[in-house]
């Protein structure tokens, strides 16, 4: 295990154990399947019956880390920033890709967990919090197939007359009796989608004139009017079945309609503070997989007589990436601290959603940019399915396209930046 | 234990905001007045059908001058006072025999209650309260933000037993005003029902 120089790690026994045991996890269960689910051609076959897939998503829920973002009242594990942001490296280590279906699995249910009352906590919160046999599997619906990663921008005040002018919301809700009607379609970059049971989906709400009459439910997915598409065929977070959902005049009850106008605009950039944290560990983690795959290897290949790691190059490049690993790890974490302090601690939901996105960002370009350099040292081995690197290189190039390219990340982050930098 | 809501709730309220430091910091930018509505339901009635809790309401009703309180006439709340308990607009507390009210109070059926409501006027700026009062309909109406919701919901809220945001949130207590004011200043908010409400215990 790498030394860690944040001082918790070394006072605090049930911290370091935790890292321990989410290692465990990630190195005997999470690694090998990602390996397999990467491997496999058809990508049809990665939800298929038996599938690795499965395995894993049993021993998570079986581990209670369905539970991270549950509100400790309803079951959540209740764990500090640095806990989480512990657990989400390890887990992002072993493989992003299953540590994103990991994360999406509970968003629907953390949101209900923090919002909602009632029938939704005894009928929805409550059996997903006590599944330890992967009865139910979330994903989270955002993307449209005409409006991806600008989706973001949605509740962006400075790029609302864009925002009004284009996208007007393609997956619908509108009354039906005394719930709601689902209509439309989410693109097939829906992480876990083809394997779910339950989405947290975002829709808009009559009159439909924009997506700032957005609106996050939670719709129950293996019933009529529900078409889950196949897992597409990607270049890399292949362990993750991405697919498109199609809704059919869906019924949801009027209480999984969970955030609603006005309270949409104003809580969806607190959602993704926490989902920009998740991306930022889970990528430091798999920065710091890079590093090591290139750091071992460099002491084990000979060349020019002697080990990789005795040339100068190879040391500089490997000194590099290390600054790298551990600028986004404690970059990330310190974020995560101030988004858990005003969201799960204090629940004044008012994180800096600049410092948030950044993090997604940082971690996402240091795992590209470690893996790049990782890749480099592994010369033409590097190239081959024979060596981990070679994975962790796609699912590096892929981070920077998902869960919102880097690009409009960096965009929806300056409108802030520009708005309220000196504000908080 | 004190009634939700009385004249000694009101009281409690205002020396636990005075008393705290925690709420005068994080409240230390908000401006802004509450009015508060307070709708009948099936708790309300059977908290009603006890003496002490009758006594209580009563008692914050009665902090109202009888002239305010006769606004209530034609109005549903005003309705059940005067036809269904008997009990004239502007009469005090201290006129009201409160054995024979509780036991009329428990025959009222959900029905009776339908659109009856109590309202209350809170002002809050820059950390004190600077007033908390029983008001008769239509007065304060301009007030920044409009909160009302189920009798059980506010003693939810109060009590401390369930966090504002989740109460409005889930539809079950209605916020109007300057929602994005509101959310901004959330410590204020929430600091407000935990370190003030919440150490009042209710009834």
């Amino acid at each position: 295990m790498y030394f860690e120089i944040d001082p918790r790690l070394e006072q605090d026994k049930k911290l370091s154990l935790l890292r321990e045991e989410t290692h465990r996890f990630a190195e005997g269960v999470i690694r090998p399947a990602a390996r397999k689910l990467d491997q496999m051609s058809n990508p049809s076959d990665v939800i298929a019956p038996g599938s690795p897939y499965h395995d894993v998503l049993r021993q998570m829920k079986a581990l209670g880390y369905h539970r991270l973002f549950i509100d400790p009242e309803y079951g959540g594990l209740g764990l500090s920033a640095v806990e989480s942001h512990v657990v989400l490296e390890e887990l992002g280590w072993g493989s992003v890709g299953l540590a994103t279906a990991i994360g999406v699995d509970q968003l629907g249910a953390a949101i209900a967990s923090l919002f909602a009352m009632g029938d939704v906590i005894d009928n929805f919160v409550k059996p997903w919090v006590e599944d330890t046999e992967a009865k139910y599997h979330g994903c989270w619906g955002v993307t449209e197939p005409e409006c991806g990663s600008d989706y973001i921008l949605a509740c962006e005040e400075s790029f609302l007359p864009y925002v009004k002018e284009l996208h007007h919301g393609e997956v619908r809700a509108d009354k039906d009796g005394d719930g709601w009607a689902i209509n439309g379609p989410k693109s097939g970059w829906i992480s876990s989608a083809p394997a779910a049971t339950h989405v947290g989906l975002h829709v808009t709400l009559p009159p439909h004139d924009s997506l700032t009459t957005g609106a996050f439910c939670i719709v129950p997915l293996r019933q009529k009017g529900v078409t889950l598409g196949k897992p597409i065929d990607k270049l890399g977070l292949r362990d993750d079945p991405q697919g498109d959902i199609v809704f059919d005049n869906v019924h949801i009850p009027d209480e999984y309609m969970l955030i609603r106008p006005p309270f949409y605009e104003l809580r969806v950039g607190q959602i993704i503070c926490v989902t920009s944290c998740f991306m930022g560990a889970a990528f430091t983690g798999l920065a710091r997989a890079a590093f090591e795959e290139a750091l071992s290897y460099s002491k084990s290949r000979i060349q020019g007589g002697k080990p990789l790691c005795e040339h100068q190059l190879i040391k500089q490049q490997l000194y590099k990436m290390f600054e790298k690993v551990e600028s986004s790890r404690y970059y990330t974490r310190k974020i995560m601290e101030h988004v858990w302090n005003r969201i799960y601690t204090e629940r004044t939901y008012d994180a800096s959603s600049r410092h948030a996105v950044s993090a997604q960002i940082y971690g996402k370009r240091s795992a590209f940019e470690v893996a790049t350099e990782a890749l480099q040292i592994f010369g033409g081995y590097g190239l081959t399915k024979d060596f981990l690197i070679e994975k962790l290189f796609r699912d590096a190039r892929a981070g920077l396209v998902e869960d919102g390219t880097i690009e409009v990340l960096g965009l929806s982050s300056a409108y802030n930046i520009v708005k309220e930098y000196q504000e908080k | 234990m004190a009634v939700f809501p009385s004249k000694e709730w009101v009281g409690a309220v205002l020396v636990a905001a005075a008393k705290s430091d925690k709420y005068k910091e994080a409240a230390k930018d908000w401006e802004g007045d509450f009015l508060c509505i307070i709708e009948g339901d099936e708790e309300f009635l059977k908290d009603m059908s006890r003496k002490k809790v009758l006594e209580g309401f009563m008692s914050f009703l009665d902090m109202m001058p009888a002239k305010a309180r006769k606004k209530f006439a034609g109005t549903p709340m005003g309705d059940i006072f005067e036809k269904k308990l008997g009990i004239p607009l502007d009469a005090s507390v201290k006129d009201i025999n409160v054995d024979k009210i509780s036991g009329l109070v428990s025959k009222l059926s959900l029905g009776d209650l339908k659109g009856a409501c109590t309202y209350f006027w809170a002002d809050f700026w820059h950390g004190s309260v600077r007033a908390m009062e029983p008001v008769a309909p239509g007065e304060h109406s301009n007030a920044a933000f409009k909160l009302s919701g189920k009798y059980s919901a506010w003693k939810m809220m109060v009590s401390g037993k369930q966090d504002t945001i989740r109460l409005i949130m889930s539809n079950k207590l209605k916020l109007e005003g300057d929602m994005s004011y509101v959310m901004k200043n959330m410590k204020g908010v929430i600091t407000l029902t935990k370190e003030v409400f919440a150490s009042v215990p209710i009834e």
